[in-house]
């Protein structure tokens, strides 16, 4: 636990440093008007609900703002739903860059918009900083970098787990491919084969989105599986723990990505004896008592925000934007913005286990460490105490 | 018709030009970004319109033709194909009527409802094969680049705005061209078309394929426009809203696909200056679709009707046949137009027709009449190709006919008419005369319309009366100028003056036209002055033939069709 | 082959979804001449009524029952849509009227039940009943399979048996001709799509533990149960049975094989275009005109 403390005092000490140095200077971020204007495009309607993330955002802008800004700056603050449909997803992205004039995208988080608007962002040299990036193309675009691990460097690392620690030899994937995710998902298992000199026992990339799971279970089963990893998203967690009762199966250990951890999954879990684990993005937020949830759980609960995984995410964007801006010397205009992104050195946070940069490339997946949780009666529990950090790709 | 097409074109393009002006001259980058997206939409919502509006199948899979336009865009970009956008969107068109094609098959024997559920589980299908193919150049961050000229904003409305005036004109020429006409026909009455001689299948399937060909375009713009795509663009619930809104609207009017296309853009931009939650915009198009669909009138039929109101009400007038002339008689060199040897139908153990056997000579007017029941209709199912199967023969000038199927016949030079009214309602009396008959012009359609008494080329159909109707069935099958025409009691309801001077009429066919009449009919005046031969049926057997002083003066036919039941019972 | 006939097991849950989905959309189809694409959506609402009230801390059968009651009165008011605007309409008509409603009751599902958390689902049949070919076989499965059985003879004895049947069937007819013979039909009407709701709405309930419960997915489950309507060509309940089935276990099957495993979705279609195409072999024209 020492060296977590240590590392939240370097970086309160960076933090107070950066300030020390804006006031030393009297330069710092300045703006017309007295307002910054920040945007986000997320799915808040339709089949999915992600507003947990850009309403954390909000949250510690409005913290902020109610501490008289940055260098005196409030931030404006639009959050734009986009129901999930790609049309309306790149009209809000055109409303937040040409009528709204936003300087940055913060803490977005949606189904399709990297998709969608990776390329307008890039054509309109604006940038984002995804509060929870879920398409692939958030994380092979110039102009976005999210602040969370992602489903494909997660894949690999609950790989890298179940190779090192729980010591699997048939480790099976069985991938659910929606909206251009197939080679993204493979590539992350040739990483995996590539880092742990491993051969995927069975890799089936046919999971149905809706539909009966039971003949993928009885397939793990008759393969001799000993580990199955998926990408499952929460209700159908659910829904295949329960084919897997239901099918009296036995001896196969249940690997799901970050949406399987929440406390909605744990309590409809809460009789099965499979055992499961799940990958986190960041810092477990059931942890209540962790140090590194310390500053978020305080900004959450001052804003009467719920503790959840996603407003991690948004909150964790924010501290990443805020520190970007308070970087800057001079006026906070889009073109400013870019700039200190492209040249900002690697900002830790303890919600997360790597430095989070966004710099030049053309695409970007800072985020390269999970911590594993274990579904134990109805409770999620740290499985891992320490970060499991991705090796680089030999 | 052309004159007409062009005008409307002509309507259509200032129209257009004049709102793509103001667009891009006044609004900001944004709004022209949104109108860009109008104009896509109302691409997509043409296409349905043609499929939906006028062949008035549900076709719930649109937007997986736009799909199929789209993909191929993006790998004819990822494979740097030569040509540019411009190309790769035509490409994109030609690449979905295959698809067309196949969905249209069924539709040749599946019609309404399961049409609905073929299309719908083809877009589930579909949405979930698309779902799992990335689109092209997306992983490596490629995206679909516009033609240099009209690479802003701006431009690229441009680009689109030509695209669309382009299809809207076409369809407005096809609207009106007798595949327009065919189209409506089909959806009308399946039978009633191919008594015209055309193909149900080549009008189901031509309306299909473009459709999907339109559909693909407004795919291949929509990958100019946002430069990359995802599955959920052409998802099945897509489709469906897609169908919600071109009912609603009335898509198949150049107005109603842009009133659609606005509606879809429009009502997200107002719901998020609203502070609405975005989903509202999905139960508003139900509960307007449902609406259009209760009163029958799409917003567009209501929109035109308004106003119509404005303007002064034309009066119906009849046709003006001056400066004009009758089409040349055709040329039916046959002695016999038409011999039917030994024909029978049953039906289950129930026999129809029972070894019918007569001649039409060419030139002549021939009379079939009997008693209801007689097997008149059976009969002239069975010539003209309306019956799966019958024993024994019909020869056309001496071609032997079996083995063609109805259209096939009535284009050989068999035609009739229908004792009930078949005419599609959305045709002007024009329009159905140019179905009816391929080829003529607008002053022999006139002449022909004169000679009978019927209204105005212009003339919608839905004014013109029930007796009217019946006329100008005959007007098309007589212009037409087949070797035989088979006329199914044509004077039913007409006054006693009126069966008269039709009479007059049907006597100078084969003179005027070249055809010879087989005349079905129930008034023995009529049928007196102006056959030269008569056959008479009774339950399905021939009774008597011959001239008409002749065999209406026998025994046999008094009793069985002049009434006489006591006596015929006891017979 | 093993492996074939244990995913063809495998597949017997979805089929006896589709089955019975499909006998309630001929059900529907006889008595009251409408091809209903919201069958499904029906059901599902009354299924999510039955989850808000169990997560609210309701006992799960008294739940169970509102549920079937919620589901009810949403088949009675589409039923209330459809008989009181669209009686007289075209079967084709009253056709996209459905799938106009499908498309807003989809976005108000999912507007009041949210996509994202997963609904804690009650199950009402936990445990298995039996094990074939090394596959459990749900206690849940076969209920859905013997519920479908179940109705597929009672919608038969009822149509062909009774008098009230006979009457339904007249009033599907002709409903002008039924209104001067005395039937209610607007009441008789109702009661179709009330009984239809109900049986849907208890079906789903049954089956959404396994499935994923989301309003969208269990929606659409219509696709395929219409599809194995159309393979009882809107008429016959035992065929439309028999359709459901298999195109579970077609699907289940599907699974196995990897190369077409991906396109297993497609399935459906292939089938209803299959037997479309052959049952309409004869068909040249269309109805009547």
């Amino acid at each position: 636990m020492t060296w977590k403390s240590s590392l939240l005092a370097a970086s309160l000490a960076a933090l107070g440093l950066g300030a020390m140095a804006g006031t030393a200077s009297a330069a710092g971020p300045t703006c017309s008007g007295g307002v910054i204007k920040v945007g986000a495009v997320s799915t808040i309607t339709g089949p999915a609900d992600f507003s947990e993330v850009p309403k954390a955002t909000q949250a510690a802008f409005d913290t902020i703002n109610a501490a008289g800004g940055i260098n005196g700056c409030k931030i404006d603050y639009t959050i734009a739903d986009d129901k999930a449909d790609p049309a309306v997803a790149a009209q809000a992205a055109r409303d937040l860059i040409d009528n709204k004039e936003a300087v940055a995208l913060v803490g977005s988080a949606s189904l399709l918009d990297c998709a969608v608007n990776g390329a307008t962002y890039a054509r309109k040299d604006i940038r984002s900083i995804q509060g929870l990036g879920v398409d692939a193309a958030c994380f092979s675009s110039p102009n976005i970098a999210p602040v969370n691990v992602g489903p494909f460097t997660l894949t690999t690392a609950m790989g890298y787990y179940a190779t090192n620690v729980l010591k699997s030899k048939k480790l099976c994937a069985f991938f659910i491919i929606i909206g251009g995710t197939q080679e993204a998902y493979k590539k992350s298992i040739e990483d995996w084969e590539k880092i742990t000199g491993q051969k995927i026992h069975v890799l089936d990339l046919t999971l149905p989105f809706q539909g009966d799971l039971t003949p993928y279970v009885i397939k793990a089963r008759d393969a001799g599986c000993d580990t199955v990893l998926t990408n499952q998203v929460e209700p159908q967690v659910v829904q295949l723990i329960k084919t897997v009762d239901a099918q009296k199966i036995t001896g196969i250990n249940w690997l799901f990505l970050a949406p399987g951890y929440t406390e909605q999954v744990a309590k409809a879990l809460a009789d099965t004896k499979q055992p499961i684990y799940a990958g986190t993005e960041w810092e477990p937020y059931t942890e209540t008592d962790s140090a590194a949830n310390a500053d978020w759980i305080a900004s959450m609960k001052k804003a009467n925000r719920p503790l959840t995984a996603f407003s991690q995410g948004g909150y964790l964007a924010a501290q990443m934007f805020l520190k970007v801006v308070g970087s800057i010397d001079g006026e906070v205009t889009r073109d400013s913005v870019n700039a200190a992104l492209l040249k900002m050195q690697p900002i830790s946070n303890p919600l997360a286990g790597s430095p989070y940069v966004f710099g030049e490339g053309r695409t970007h997946s800072p985020m390269r460490a999970t911590k594993v949780m274990k579904l134990e009666k109805g409770k999620w529990m740290v499985e891992t105490a320490d970060w499991v950090h991705l090796p680089d790709v030999k | 018709m052309k004159r007409a097409s062009l005008r409307a074109s002509l309507a259509l393009a200032a129209a257009l030009a004049a709102g793509g002006a103001a667009v891009v001259g006044l609004l900001p980058s944004y709004w022209v970004f949104l109108a860009t997206s109008v104009l896509i939409t109302g691409v997509a919502l043409q296409s349905l319109g043609l499929v939906a509006g006028r062949t008035g199948m549900i076709a719930l899979c649109q937007m997986s033709f736009a799909g199929v336009g789209a993909w191929t865009v993006g790998y004819l970009n990822l494979a740097e194909a030569p040509g540019g956008l411009t190309v790769w969107i035509l490409l994109g068109g030609l690449a979905a009527v295959p698809f067309g094609v196949a969905i249209g098959l069924p539709a040749l024997r599946l019609r309404g409802i399961n049409l609905a559920i073929v299309t719908l589980s083809f877009a589930t299908a579909f949405d979930t094969i698309l779902a799992t193919i990335t689109y092209p150049g997306q992983a490596a961050f490629i995206q679909v680049p516009r033609p240099a000229l009209f690479d802003s904003d701006g431009g690229y409305f441009i680009f689109v705005l030509i695209v669309y005036a382009v299809i809207a004109v076409a369809l407005e020429f096809l609207a009106r061209s007798r595949l327009g006409a065919s189209w409506l026909a089909v959806r009308h009455s399946e039978r009633a078309a191919a008594a015209h001689g055309v193909s149900i299948a080549a009008s189901k399937l031509s309306a299909f394929a473009i459709s999907a060909f339109i559909a693909g375009i407004s795919g291949g713009l929509l990958a100019g426009y946002l430069g990359t795509l995802v599955a959920e663009n052409f998802s099945m619930m897509a489709s469906l809203s897609l169908y919600a809104v071109a009912v609603m609207t009335g898509a198949h009017f150049a107005e109603g696909a842009i009133i659609g296309g606005i509606l879809v853009v429009m009502f997200p931009e107002i719901l998020r200056r609203f502070d609405l939650p975005q989903d509202i915009g999905n139960v508003l198009f139900a509960i307007g679709a449902t609406q259009a669909l209760s009163t029958g009138e799409t917003m567009s039929e209501t929109f035109r009707r308004l106003c119509r109101k404005l303007r002064p009400a034309r009066r119906a007038k009849a046709a003006d046949a001056a400066g004009s002339s009758l089409p040349q008689p055709a040329a039916h060199a046959a002695p016999v137009a038409l011999e039917i040897d030994n024909l029978s139908v049953r039906y289950g153990s129930v026999v129809a027709l029972d070894h019918v056997s007569l001649k039409v000579t060419a030139g002549t007017v021939a009379g079939l009449i009997g008693p209801n029941g007689a097997g008149k209709s059976t009969f002239i199912d069975a010539v003209t190709g309306f019956l799966n199967a019958y024993d024994g023969g019909v020869k056309l000038a001496g071609a032997a006919l079996e083995g063609h199927s109805a259209h096939q016949r009535a284009r050989a030079g068999v035609r009739r008419t229908w004792q009930t009214n078949r005419i599609a309602p959305e045709l002007t009396v024009g329009g159905y005369l140019n179905l009816a008959a391929k080829g003529l012009t607008e002053s022999e359609i006139r002449a022909v319309l004169h000679w009978l008494d019927c209204p105005d080329p212009e003339t919608p159909v839905t004014t013109v009366d029930a007796g009217t109707r019946r006329l100008l069935d005959v007007a098309g099958v007589v212009a037409a100028r087949p070797a035989v025409v088979l006329l199914d009691e044509p004077a039913a309801g007409q006054s006693h003056e009126e069966s008269v001077r039709l009479g007059q009429r049907i006597a100078q066919i084969p003179k005027l036209f070249g055809s010879a009449v087989l005349l079905v009919e129930h008034d023995m005046d009529l049928v007196r002055s102006v056959c030269s031969e008569i056959t008479v049926l009774d339950f399905g057997k021939v009774i008597a033939s011959g001239p008409p002083t002749k065999v209406l003066g026998e025994p046999a036919v008094k009793k069985a069709y002049l009434g006489i039941e006591e006596e015929s019972v006891a017979a | 082959m093993d492996a074939l006939l244990t995913s063809a097991v495998a597949g017997l849950t979805a089929g006896g979804t589709y089955a019975l989905l499909g006998v309630c959309a001929v059900f529907t189809y006889r008595l009251v001449s409408v091809v209903n694409f919201t069958g499904a959506a029906i059901g599902t609402a009354g299924t999510f009524a039955l989850i808000a009230l169990t997560e609210a801390g309701y006992p799960t059968w008294p739940s169970v029952f509102a549920g079937i009651l919620v589901g009810t009165f949403v088949g009675v008011a589409i039923g209330y849509v459809m008989t009181r605007w669209f009686a007289e309409s075209s079967a084709s008509t009253k056709a996209a009227v459905t799938v106009a409603l499908l498309v807003g009751l989809i976005a108000v599902g999912l507007r009041l039940t949210g996509g994202q958390h997963p609904h804690v689902m009650p199950e009402l049949f936990p445990g298995s009943a039996f094990r074939l070919a090394g596959v459990e076989v749900t206690i849940a499965s076969m209920l859905t399979i013997g519920l479908a059985v179940l109705f597929t003879v009672l919608s038969d004895l009822f149509l062909n048996r009774t008098r009230v049947g006979l009457h339904l069937r007249a009033l599907s007819d002709r409903p002008m001709a039924a209104e001067l013979l005395g039937v209610k039909v607007q009441l008789l009407s109702l009661l179709v799509w009330g009984l239809t709701g109900a049986f849907t709405t208890f079906a789903l309930m049954i089956i959404a533990p396994q499935r994923s419960p989301n309003f969208m997915t269990l929606s659409l489950l219509v696709v395929p149960a219409l599809a194995a309507a159309l393979v009882g060509l809107f008429r016959s309940f035992w065929l439309t049975l028999a359709g459901g089935i298999l195109l579970g276990v077609i699907e289940g099957m599907a699974s196995t094989v990897d190369s077409i495993s991906q396109y297993r979705s497609a399935i459906p279609f292939l089938v209803v275009l299959a037997v479309l195409l052959w049952s309409q072999r004869e068909a040249r024209w269309d109805e009547a005109r």
